[in-house]
């Protein structure tokens, strides 16, 4: 079997690649999947935190690379999901320690295990990047309706379109708010990807949900209920190649619609 | 009076109103444009600067054939159907008629050498290109002298010159 690979990037930090890698992994993985998650961010490693596994780590991507261990030895399963497992980057090595090549090779390894292999890359356009880059051939972007997360996705969209193995990359918006887009005070989604021309692969609500999950260190497509786990099972859905509607964020959810759903349900249930 | 205070109070409020509203629905489309600015910018490597440059180069081109508002020429990078395109709009008063356009370029052809040696003394540290560039200005300086003799003119041409100098010394610097 040959596993797809698939980048996880952004250029501007903080616009949640590595909240999107957890949670897409977590996704596939419960729809019955192998997924494999590599953090690549040497230095600043945190998808360990996201998925509570930061105890459970004995050997990095530093490691296997130097050959202090085999990359099978290396990999750390998920609590709940068997089929999901994590290569931890050093947390005390730079960037520098793990070349392209290298990258490159442990991404074919497991591709043959694996059915998908999610490269978590770090912010920034230098060879942090370009390592983890190297070893896919799709790539996911994440950006946020602001300024400065648009134009870094712009530099980012521009490198993959240049790098030959890259066969198709798609567009993550994230932290979306749906009450000011109404208000016309945030770009909507369709402005970026208008102004991306780039082909979208999710819409995330912004959910407070968010923080909790990561204090508990339990991705959110754990909790169904909550607005961007559901977001987020949809972009897995997609990845899997189902025809899955966006969400429509332009919903009402001001306190006179809340009022009149609940009234309208209590109507129901009566009935 | 009373009444005076009313509607005075009231064309306020409506007006304030309307006013607040343009500004609310504005920041989502204010953040729009400046992206597509910045990001068309970005794409083509072609920034404020540059622009101001060739718009400077422009008018002295087109100041050899056609009479015109030199500092109403406008040079913008648009954006058409995903096509990066330079759109120049040259606000034309008349075309210069053949013996206008003959001495000027038999002008700026003496001048050139002239302008190319005090350049290379004054300035050797210069890259090529741009002391092509100074010795252009410096040729279209002497033309106005000539043709125009219009001291404004000269005076504004001088100062934009010092300006360029400035800057390109800034450069080098």
């Amino acid at each position: 079997m040959t596993g797809r690979v698939i980048v996880i990037t952004s250029g501007k930090g903080g616009v949640g690649k590595t909240t999107t890698n957890a949670n897409i992994g977590t996704a596939l993985a419960k729809s019955g999947k192998k997924v494999v998650m590599i953090d690549t961010d040497l230095g600043l490693r945190n998808l360990d935190l996201l998925l509570g596994l930061e105890n459970r780590i004995v050997y990095t991507i530093v490691d296997v690379v130097e050959e202090r261990c085999k990359l099978k030895q290396a990999l750390v399963k998920d609590k709940k999901n068997p089929h999901l497992c994590l290569l931890a980057a050093a947390q005390t090595r730079d960037k520098s320690a793990v070349t392209e090549e290298q990258l490159k090779d442990i991404c074919e390894q497991l591709q043959k295990d694996f059915d998908y292999v999610l490269v978590d890359c770090p912010a920034g356009i230098e060879q942090g990047f370009q390592n983890a880059v190297a070893g896919a051939s799709e790539a996911i972007v994440v950006t946020t309706p602001e300024m400065s997360a648009v134009r870094d996705a712009d530099r980012i969209i521009g490198l993959l379109e240049a790098k030959e193995d890259m066969k198709s990359y798609k567009l993550l918006i994230n932290r979306v708010r749906p009450s000011l887009v109404k208000s016309n005070d945030m770009m909507s989604v369709d402005d970026v990807v208008e102004i991306l021309s780039s082909e979208l692969v999710g819409i995330i609500p912004e959910d407070t949900g968010i923080i909790t999950s990561t204090n508990k260190g339990e991705p959110i497509v754990n909790d169904e209920k909550s607005p961007a786990g559901k977001a987020y099972q949809n972009v897995a859905r997609r990845i899997m190649g189902e025809d899955v509607p966006f969400m429509d964020l332009e919903e009402d959810t001001g306190v006179v619609a809340k009022v009149k759903k609940f009234f309208s349900g209590l109507v129901g249930k009566e009935k | 009076m009373r009444d005076n205070n009313f509607f005075a109070d009231v064309y306020n409020k409506v007006i304030g109103f309307f006013r607040q509203a343009e500004q609310e629905s504005h920041t989502k489309d204010v953040a729009r444009n400046r992206l597509r600015v910045v990001l068309m910018q970005d794409r083509t490597n072609i920034n404020p600067a540059l622009l101001e440059r060739m718009r400077k180069d422009l008018v002295k081109l087109l100041t050899k054939y056609l009479e015109m508002d030199n500092e109403a020429l406008e040079l913008n990078l648009e954006e058409d159907d995903g096509q990066m395109a330079l759109m120049l709009s040259i606000p034309v008063i008349r075309a210069k008629d053949e013996d206008e356009i003959e001495e000027e370029s038999c002008h700026c052809e003496e001048g050139t050498d002239e302008a190319i040696q005090e350049n290379s003394d004054e300035e050797i540290d210069e890259r090529e290109e741009e002391l092509e560039e100074e010795s252009e200005e410096q040729c279209l300086c002497s033309e106005l002298e000539c043709v125009c003799g219009d001291e404004e003119a000269d005076q504004l041409k001088l100062t934009e010159e010092k300006e360029e100098k400035i800057k390109s010394n800034k450069k080098t610097g």
